[in-house]
Parts: structure tokens; C-alpha cells; sequence
């Protein structure tokens, strides 16, 4: 900032620097306007345009454009179909607004949550046929994931990616606090294998000081991304199928949300605010905050593609103890070694049970007033092609759906664990988004319960209080859907 | 200020702005900084204000060129045609201008100069329009810029059009603004120019809009900052990856999962944000020296 | 009606008519069908199912409605006062002939310009609270600064904080309007032996007042419309919805939940409510409002 003193001589310089500002931009704005676009897309005349508007930006868009791409320069040459990709970050308004509108993508890229309300207000069309035409069937995936695209014993989506949701922990950390978990009955040199012992491990994990959470074991909140479906992991559903009935008030399902309240009530709700206080919160996780990169979390819940977070938020966790070169050397299963963290399945409350847990999709549909149905499918088809899929998979660094994996696509995962998660994937014990029209509400409202329930620990924040009240609330919601859904069947308004 | 000699109040006023200004600056300074560091960098624990060292883009040749090496990546990036994007928006941008500047002032006239039964009504409706949330309206606009392109020789879908053609119908926010400003200058000036038989529209164009410059100034101003970060719009209407905007291309440095990078998110948007800076710094002086008006009234 | 009437009615009809065009052809039909949408079941993805006033109804019973009218209030309080007085000191700050004057007003006019996303990234690193710099400043006066963005209690302040950076706006018309205080007035008021706070009293405040007046206006429509800061800052409206908008809520309701009708309800409630504030301030405008042109 200048001083007062020299006014003058600084408005004379202001004046200068304006001449030269405005002079450089002119030139700059000349320059951009001159240069010509990089990659103008053209048509090839005579091919059937499919839009296809999706949700994903970034790398994840630039993957599915390869797919597209090597989809242009193949079938889409011989069958005469050419697939456009519109990438943008909220495309559900989009693809929402252009449905109501009557001009909606041919493919739509959507999160898997949404299929149930999309299918059972008829607005996208019933796949099983032509995936059979394809030769493509249940038993092509892993049961999870075509239960994920089915909604009323019909096909509606198929798999764009997959994942599932594992368990994370720092092996630096547990070696540092060796002692603790030692001193606690704890083997530091594994994950836990229980909910009970999870819950020890996460406690002898803490570092305090001076009265303060300095570092934590585990938090489910941290992320939290996955607070919706936190009853997986201990048997419970918030939906009965058969009775078409909500069960949010099920004993299960408040077990979990009372597990996830436990930590706070033990550590004290202010405590676990602090501590949360450093940390990003749910939809800017991906910050080099990130606390199981910043190692103040020694566990977290997250999903394949954290291995190659980590690898760019702090990729010396990804050489723990040797170099890249050095690790490709290396027999596949002696590699693990070179990571400072591992992954295993997050334990489920349920005795006996392995492998349990969330497996969630983002899926591709086609709106049931598309204009190219079929060339839209065989795209789709495409994309779920082995190879394409593994491809697809790889590069977002997620688990494959397909209930066959090649070895080379095993053995080049950027997860050295990706076994673990293919394994999760494959097991009955994992549980898609339950098939309610009204999920999203449903959604909305449970992961406002968990934000409550670890900041208030007072009995009108109770899960039990709390789900009983929503479980009232949501069935009358459901009901009134339902009714309205035959009240548009009986009118002939439904299709 | 109207005395001569030095006033406290200046030095007040003085020391007052540029602490609120370092106060202004604090954020933009750390975009600046995270623009500037390795993406692994860009959130330490504890903060480093000033990054240790900056990449400056070396070209195949070897040469060291005065760029850092993360703006170069974003105006050379493969999935974000920087060009483009930028002759996209600079050509919605100053469509809109004309349009709502010409339009906005000549309904701002109607409604702050000529007494006609119903404009308070009418100004009432305009004003209503503004209160109804745009996502409950989208769908119906939707359907009209379809139904246009089915019946009418104008395509709106699928072209640039629904993000500038509707600024030529004026916008209720700057007629209101305008209006605000014109109702200021005395009517003695128009009945001046009406007795020296002066049309209406002649008042328009030569007793008020050169009276009302700051205003217009202001009004384009806005209107250029709005089509500059237009995103929802952009994100509704565009069909095709030409046509992309600045701040739909922002998007590609974000990522849902692993892997968003902040450095250059920064940089493309303080990239993005320089020309209207630019802009603003060269233009600011309408405001300073004002127009003539002193002396017509009071 | 008289010939001079009539004759005025063209004219001024002739003026307006690009913004009655504009209405007629993109604004009537939208509106009409979202006042219509509002007593259907709509869905978007179906034809509406008439229901009568259902969805009003439901809305008195419905208890995020009303957490989100009273966020939305509450933010409204926070802000509209605060940034009135800030973006008008700030003008009449910036409106004096000082040093490097024109930087100081890019200065303060740049954060209107920043991407909303960029923003939004760099607030969430000021109010950590371990390391953000707010806690960080706080902390050197000997108090610890609470979870900005992660309570209850203050994630409303914060959002209010960071949308006083964007205040830019307002200053510029406010800086626009001061240029119409003629100098004339200040040399008389001076001579009067009139001091800083009279002169801001009786000559620059009267002047400015319809410019003030069309900032609260405006400040009232736009804070019952807030959306992106919230919705990046604190999605799902914050720990217990504490920051969950109506503005959110609304969007919530139509794309996420698919009842557009129910949306609609919210907007019209929202309008009604704009409209008894909006029609506040006209009807006190009476009081205060002095236009020189009258």
C-alpha cells in the first residue's frame, strides 16, 4: 500500500500502469479471440446422434470420453450411431428440466439413488430386454449391482461405475501407538475385525493432550458420505419390500445410528465438535485436510478410489518404503508393503458376518421419451463390456460389477487391496440403496439424524426418538406416493 | 471534497480504507498463493501463506517462460478450451450489454418519466417478477424456447440464444435501478426539451442518457458480471461442449472422487477473473467524475 | 379517458414495451403454470394431478419448511442491516479523493467477481476450525473460535461474514448514487458551519435515499433467494438444517424430490412473504425516500 506522502507520484504511476494494463489485455483479448477452437466437434453425416449428459467432470469425464471415444471409432462407426458427452456437475437439473420439456438426452448418467423414484414414476425405460439381446443377465454381475438397477423385478440402469465401501487404517500410526493397542489387548499389525473391537482400536488409537482430542482412531462421520446407510453394517433395513413398508424405527437400524452416538457420548459431544472443527467437511472432503492423509484419523470408511486420492493429496503414502520402480519389481501381493495404509472390510455388528455392508452405483438410463433407444443401448452395452468396464473401473479407481475380472485388470489396479473390495462386492451381505420412490427424502432426513445425534446426546436427540419420528412422517410420504402413483395408473396418466 | 487544505477526516478515511482493504484482500491473497503451489501443497497444516516455490513453465526448448507453470496448464488444457470458452462468454457478454442497457433504460424512461394509467401497476408486476425463484419458472421457460424452435424461425435450444436474447427485453432489476436513477433528474429538463420540441424519444436519447452515465454504467457493468459467471443458465441451455462458457469449463478441475485440483481451480478462476478486474479498474473513473448534473438541481 | 390520456398511455406503453414484450412472451406462461403447478402433484417426469390446495396445506404441517423460513429470516436479519451499513460507509469511504483511489475500489468490488466454487473453497479454509485463519486470528486475542462451519450456532454468522465480502456490488451503487450529490450542497452546508455527520445527515443520506431504498429492496428479494453459498458451504443444509434455505429447500423439493408442485408452493409463499416485506418498505418509503426530481 502506498503512503499518502507520495499521492502524486502514485497516480501518475496508477496512470502508467493503466496504459500498460489496458494496452497487455487488448493484446491477450485479441490473441483469444484469433485462436481457434482445439476441438471442434464434428458429426460424421450419417451417424445417429445419442446425447448422453452425465454428472461427472474431471478425470472421471475424461475416462468416460476414452470409452466414448473408442466407442465412436468402432461399433458407432459400423452401426452408424455417434455418442456426444455433455459433462456438468449438477446434471440432474439438466436432464430433469429437458425431460419435463420433451427433449431429454438420449442417456442419462445419474446416481443410483434416484433409479427407484425414476422408475416408478415410468420415466425410464425397462432395459431387461435388450440387455438379453445383448447377452447380458444377472448372473454377468455381481448380484449386488444388478439389484441396484432393478426396481420392481424390472431392469432400469446399468452400471456406469461401481464401488463398494471398505475399511482404511494408517499402518504408520498403529505401529507408532504399537504400545496403547498392545497395552489394550490390540495387535497392531491388523486391522479390527469386529465392530467391539473396532470401537477398542479407535479408542486406544487417540492421542489427547492437554484434555483435547489431538488425533483420532475412527469417526463415522468422517467422511460421512456413507451416514444413510450406516445400517448395513449391522443387519438393519429401512425398508421392507414385501410389506412395502418403511422400518426406520426397526431395533436395527436405531442400533446403528446409537453406535455412531456412542462416540460421541463417550468422548462428549463439544470434544468431538473440536476435534471436527480441523477437519473438511462431507462435500469438500477432498482437500489435502483430508484427516486419514493428514494422519489425524488412524481409520476411515471410504471406497476403492482413496488409494488414488491419496495419491495425489499426499502421494508419500503410496511410498512407504521404497520407490515406484522399485515397487513394479515387486510379486503383486508383495506390494501392499509399499503402502503406509491397508484396507479390509468395515466389520459388521452382526455376528458371524463377513463382508457386509453399502454397495452403491452410479448408473446410465434412458428416459422413457428418448428419441434413440436403441442405439443408446448399445452404447450402454458397450460401456459394460469387459473390457471397457475394467477400463472404465480403473481409471476411476473403483471395483469392477461384473462377476468375471481379468487378471491383468486385478493385477494393474491402482488399489493394491482392490481384491478386498472385489471380494465385498461379490458377498450377499452387501446391500444396495433401498428401492423406496421417496429415498431421496429418506436420504435427506437420515443424514440430518446423524448430524444431530453426534452433536446433541440429550434424550430429544436420541436415534430411537428421533427414527420414530421420521418413520411416521416418511410412511405417510410413501403412502401418499403410492397412492398417487395408482391414482395416475387408474386416470391412464401412467403408462 | 469541497475544502483545500489537508482534513483530518481524509486521513481517516484513508487509514479506514486500507484496512478494510487488507481485510478485502485476505482471501483473493491466499487463492493467489494455492494457484501458485503443487496441488499436494495447496492445504498445509499450519498454513503457508507464501508458497516456497513457484513453477514457471519451462517450454520443450528448455526456455523459462515468466508463466507459472499452473496458469499455462490451465490455458493449455486439454479438456478446457480456454480460447473458446472465452470468445463464448465474451460474445454472450456483450450481447447482453447492448440488449439490457438500451432496453432496460428506454422501460426505465417509461416508467419514471411519462404519467400513463397503470404504471404502477405495471412497475408493481415487473418488480413481482423478480420475487418468483427462478428453478420453479426454468421448466416453463424450457418449454417455451423449445416450442420456439419448433414454431417460430428462431432455434433457441441447442444455441447461445437463451443465455443473451432475453437481456433485449430488458431486466426488471435494471429498469428498477434505472428508474431509481432517472426519477433524481428534475422534470423541469425534459419540459424544457419538450417546449423546444424535443419527441419523447429525443429526451430519452439526448436529455437523460447522458445525465444518467453512472447509472448506465453500473447497469452494464452488472450486466457483464453476470454473463462473465453466468453458470446456471449456461448449465440449463448448453447442448454441446462448444459451447461452453468459463464457468461451465471450470468444471473440469473438479472431480467427485480424489483428485479435485485446487491449484489450478484457482488459477483458471483468478484467470477468469482478471479481464473483469481490468475492466472495473479502467472503468471505475465514471463513477468518480460523475456527469454534469451538478448545478441542475437543489 | 382523455385524448392527452390516451396519448400518454401509448407513450408510455411504447417505453415499457420491451419489458412487456419480454414479459408477455417468457414470463406470463411460466408463471402462470408454476401458480397452477403449485395445486397439482407434479413430478416433472408426469403430467400434473390436480390436488387442490393439498400442497399448502401440507406445507403449514411440514416442520423443514418452517426451520427454513426461520434460517432464511434469520440470515435476512443478519445481513440486510449490516451489509446496508457497510456497503454505504464503504461508498461514502471510497467516494473520497484520496491515493490510489481506484485500486481501493477494485479492491473492494473484486469478490463479487470470483466463481462462486473458488470462494466457496477458500471461506471453508478461513473458518476451520484448527486451521483456518479466523480461529488462527482469534486466537492470537486470547479467545477460541468455535467450529465455523460445523455448528449449529455459528455456521449463520459465518455464512453472513462471507456474504459481506461480496458487499462490491451494493458499493458500486452506491457509488454511482453519490455522484448525483451535487457540490453545491456541501459548499452551502459547509458555509452553514454544518459538521461531517450533519452534512451526511441532511444533504448525503436525503440524496441517496432512493438508491438506499432500491438496495433494501433488492437485499429483501435476493436474501429470500439465497442458494450457492449455502448449498456449496453446507450441503444438506448444515448440522440439524441449520442452515438450510428456503431457497435450498425449494430446489430440494422440485429436482431432487420431484414435486415440483410442492415447490411451487414454496415459491408463492415466498413471493407473498417478499411482497408484504418488499411492501413494506414502499409504504415507510413515503418517510424517508426524497426524490429531487419531484
Amino acid at each position: 500500500m502506498a503512503r499518502p506522502a507520495t499521492g502524486d507520484r502514485l497516480v501518475l504511476s496508477v496512470k502508467h500502469a493503466k496504459q500498460i494494463i489496458v494496452g497487455l489485455v487488448t493484446v491477450a483479448a485479441v490473441a483469444l479471440l484469433l485462436t481457434p477452437a482445439r476441438h471442434p466437434e464434428v458429426i460424421p453425416t450419417g451417424r445417429t446422434l445419442v446425447r448422453y449428459w452425465g454428472y461427472w467432470t474431471g478425470v472421471e469425464a475424461d475416462a468416460m470420453q476414452e470409452i466414448i471415444d473408442s466407442f465412436n471409432d468402432t461399433i458407432g462407426k459400423d452401426k452408424g450411431i455417434w455418442v456426444q458427452y455433455i459433462s456438468i456437475s449438477q446434471s440432474d437439473q439438466k436432464t430433469l428440466t429437458a425431460t419435463a420439456a420433451g427433449v431429454p438426452p438420449d442417456i442419462a448418467g445419474v446416481m443410483g439413488d434416484q433409479l427407484a423414484q425414476f422408475a416408478a414414476m415410468n420415466a425410464i425405460e425397462p432395459l431387461e430386454k435388450m440387455a438379453a439381446e445383448h447377452g447380458i443377465t444377472r448372473e454377468y454381475y455381481k448380484p449386488v449391482y444388478w439389484d441396484a438397477c432393478s426396481f420392481e423385478g424390472h431392469l432400469y440402469a446399468m452400471v456406469a461405475t461401481p464401488f463398494v465401501v471398505g475399511l482404511y487404517w494408517n499402518k504408520q500410526i498403529f505401529q507408532d501407538r504399537a504400545e496403547q493397542l498392545r497395552a489394550a489387548g490390540l495387535d497392531p499389525d491388523r486391522p479390527p475385525a469386529t465392530l467391539a473391537e473396532l470401537d477398542r482400536y479407535a479408542q486406544a488409537l487417540e492421542v489427547w493432550k492437554d484434555g483435547h482430542l489431538e488425533a483420532g482412531g475412527f469417526f463415522e462421520q468422517q467422511p460421512g458420505w456413507w451416514r444413510e446407510h450406516l445400517y448395513d453394517w449391522f443387519g438393519g433395513r429401512i425398508f421392507d419390500e414385501k410389506t412395502g413398508r418403511l422400518t426406520l424405527d426397526s431395533p436395527n437400524v436405531i442400533q446403528a445410528y446409537d453406535w455412531m452416538q456412542s462416540y460421541s457420548k463417550r468422548i462428549g459431544p463439544a470434544e468431538v465438535s473440536r476435534f471436527a472443527s480441523g477437519l473438511p467437511d462431507v462435500n469438500t472432503f477432498d482437500t489435502p485436510l483430508q484427516p486419514f492423509v493428514t494422519g489425524a484419523l488412524a481409520m476411515m470408511k471410504q471406497g476403492p478410489w482413496l488409494a488414488n486420492s491419496i495419491e495425489h493429496l499426499r502421494p508419500a503414502m503410496n511410498r512407504w518404503k521404497m520407490s515406484k520402480q522399485e515397487e513394479s519389481k515387486l510379486p503383486r501381493e508383495q506390494r501392499k508393503q509399499n503402502y503406509m495404509w491397508g484396507a479390509a472390510p468395515f466389520p459388521s455388528a452382526v455376528p458371524g458376518e463377513k463382508n457386509a455392508g453399502f454397495a452403491g452405483v452410479d448408473i446410465l438410463v434412458i428416459p422413457s421419451t428418448a428419441r434413440h433407444k436403441a442405439e443408446a443401448f448399445e452404447f450402454i452395452a458397450f460401456v459394460n463390456r469387459q473390457d471397457n468396464m475394467e477400463k472404465l473401473c480403473s481409471l476411476h479407481c473403483k471395483n469392477s460389477p461384473l462377476a468375471k475380472m481379468s487378471g491383468s485388470y486385478l493385477a494393474n489396479h491402482r488399489n493394491p487391496y482392490i481384491e478386498v473390495f472385489e471380494e465385498l462386492a461379490a458377498s450377499p451381505h452387501v446391500h444396495p440403496v433401498p428401492p423406496v420412490p421417496i429415498w431421496p427424502q429418506i436420504q435427506s432426513e437420515l443424514r440430518n439424524i446423524a448430524g444431530i445425534i453426534v452433536q446433541d446426546v440429550g434424550p430429544q436427540s436420541s436415534p430411537a426418538h428421533l427414527l420414530a419420528e421420521a418413520q411416521v412422517r416418511y410412511q405417510a410420504e410413501l403412502d401418499r406416493f403410492n397412492a398417487r402413483r395408482a391414482e395416475r395408473r387408474a386416470r391412464g396418466l401412467l403408462q | 471534497m469541497p475544502s483545500q487544505r489537508p482534513h483530518p477526516e481524509r486521513w481517516f478515511a484513508f487509514v479506514g480504507t486500507t484496512l478494510i482493504c487488507i481485510a478485502f484482500l485476505f482471501p483473493l491473497f491466499w487463492m493467489l498463493s494455492t494457484s501458485l503451489k503443487r496441488n499436494d501443497q495447496t492445504m498445509e497444516d499450519p498454513p503457508r501463506y507464501i508458497p516456497n516455490h513457484i513453477d514457471w513453465h519451462h517450454t520443450a526448448g528448455g526456455l523459462v517462460l515468466p508463466i507459472p507453470e499452473n496458469y499455462w496448464a490451465v490455458i493449455t488444457h486439454d479438456k478446457m478450451d480456454f480460447p473458446l470458452y472465452t470468445r463464448n462468454t465474451v460474445m454472450i457478454a456483450v450481447l447482453s450489454i447492448i440488449g439490457t442497457v438500451l432496453s432496460s433504460s428506454l422501460a426505465a424512461y417509461g416508467f419514471s418519466k411519462i404519467k400513463f394509467k397503470g404504471r404502477n401497476a405495471m412497475f408493481a408486476l415487473m418488480l413481482g417478477t423478480m420475487m418468483i425463484p427462478f428453478p420453479v419458472l426454468m421448466v416453463s421457460l424450457f418449454s417455451i424456447f423449445r416450442w420456439m424452435g419448433d414454431h417460430t424461425p428462431i432455434q433457441m435450444l441447442g444455441t447461445l440464444r437463451p443465455l443473451w436474447l432475453p437481456a433485449w427485453f430488458g431486466s426488471a432489476f435494471n429498469i428498477f435501478l434505472l428508474r431509481q436513477f432517472y426519477i433524481t433528474i428534475p422534470d423541469e429538463l425534459s419540459e424544457a426539451a419538450r417546449i423546444d420540441g424535443c419527441s419523447e424519444l429525443g429526451i430519452w436519447w439526448r436529455v437523460i442518457l447522458p445525465l444518467s452515465k453512472p447509472a448506465l454504467m453500473v447497469v452494464a457493468l452488472f450486466t457483464f458480471m453476470a454473463a462473465w459467471n453466468n453458470f446456471f443458465g449456461a448449465l440449463i441451455y448448453v447442448q454441446h461442449r462448444d459451447q461452453y462458457t468459463l464457468s461451465l469449463g471450470l468444471q473440469v478441475f473438479q472431480s467427485a472422487h480424489g483428485g479435485t485440483e485446487w491449484n489450478l481451480l484457482m488459477a483458471a478462476s483468478l484467470l477468469i477473473l482478471s479481464p473483469v478486474l481490468v475492466l472495473f479498474f479502467v472503468t471505475q473513473r465514471t463513477f468518480i467524475e460523475g456527469i454534469a448534473t451538478t448545478g441542475m438541481k437543489g | 379517458m382523455t385524448r392527452t390520456d390516451a396519448r400518454q398511455l401509448g407513450k408510455g406503453l411504447a417505453f415499457v414495451s420491451p419489458w412487456l414484450v419480454g414479459f408477455l412472451l417468457f414470463m406470463l406462461l411460466p408463471i402462470v403454470l408454476s401458480f397452477y403447478y403449485s395445486l397439482c402433484d407434479y413430478t416433472l417426469l408426469q403430467p400434473p394431478l390436480f390436488v387442490g390446495l393439498e400442497n399448502y396445506r401440507d406445507l403449514v404441517h411440514d416442520p423443514i419448511f418452517w426451520q427454513s423460513l426461520g434460517n432464511t429470516l434469520y440470515f435476512a436479519a443478519l445481513t440486510i442491516p449490516s451489509a446496508l451499513f457497510l456497503s454505504l460507509g464503504l461508498a461514502m469511504l471510497l467516494n473520497v479523493k484520496m491515493p490510489g483511489q481506484a485500486i481501493f475500489r477494485t479492491i473492494i468490488f473484486l469478490p463479487s467477481l470470483m466463481p462462486i466454487v473458488a470462494s466457496a473453497m477458500v471461506w471453508m479454509w478461513i473458518f476451520n476450525g484448527k486451521i483456518g485463519l479466523l480461529n488462527n486470528l482469534l486466537s492470537k486475542i486470547g479467545v477460541s473460535g468455535p467450529d465455523w462451519l460445523g455448528s449449529s450456532t455459528w455456521t449463520m454468522p459465518a455464512l453472513a461474514l462471507m456474504s459481506l465480502w461480496g458487499v462490491g456490488y451494493t458499493v458500486v451503487i452506491y457509488l454511482a448514487g453519490l455522484q448525483d450529490v451535487p457540490r453545491e450542497l456541501y459548499e452551502a452546508a459547509q458555509i452553514d458551519g454544518a459538521g461531517l455527520w450533519s452534512r451526511l445527515w441532511n444533504v448525503t443520506l436525503p440524496i441517496l435515499s432512493p438508491v438506499i431504498f432500491f438496495n433494501l429492496v433488492m437485499s429483501i428479494i435476493g436474501v429470500l433467494q439465497v442458494f450457492d453459498i449455502p448449498y456449496i458451504m453446507t450441503p444438506n443444509g448444515g448440522q440439524g438444517r441449520s442452515t438450510e434455505f428456503i431457497a435450498m429447500y425449494l430446489n430440494d423439493n422440485a429436482f431432487r424430490f420431484l414435486k415440483m408442485g410442492y415447490a411451487s408452493a414454496i415459491a408463492w409463499i415466498m413471493l407473498l412473504i417478499i411482497l408484504v416485506l418488499t411492501g413494506l418498505a414502499f409504504w415507510s418509503s413515503k418517510r424517508w425516500v426524497h426524490y429531487q426530481g419531484k
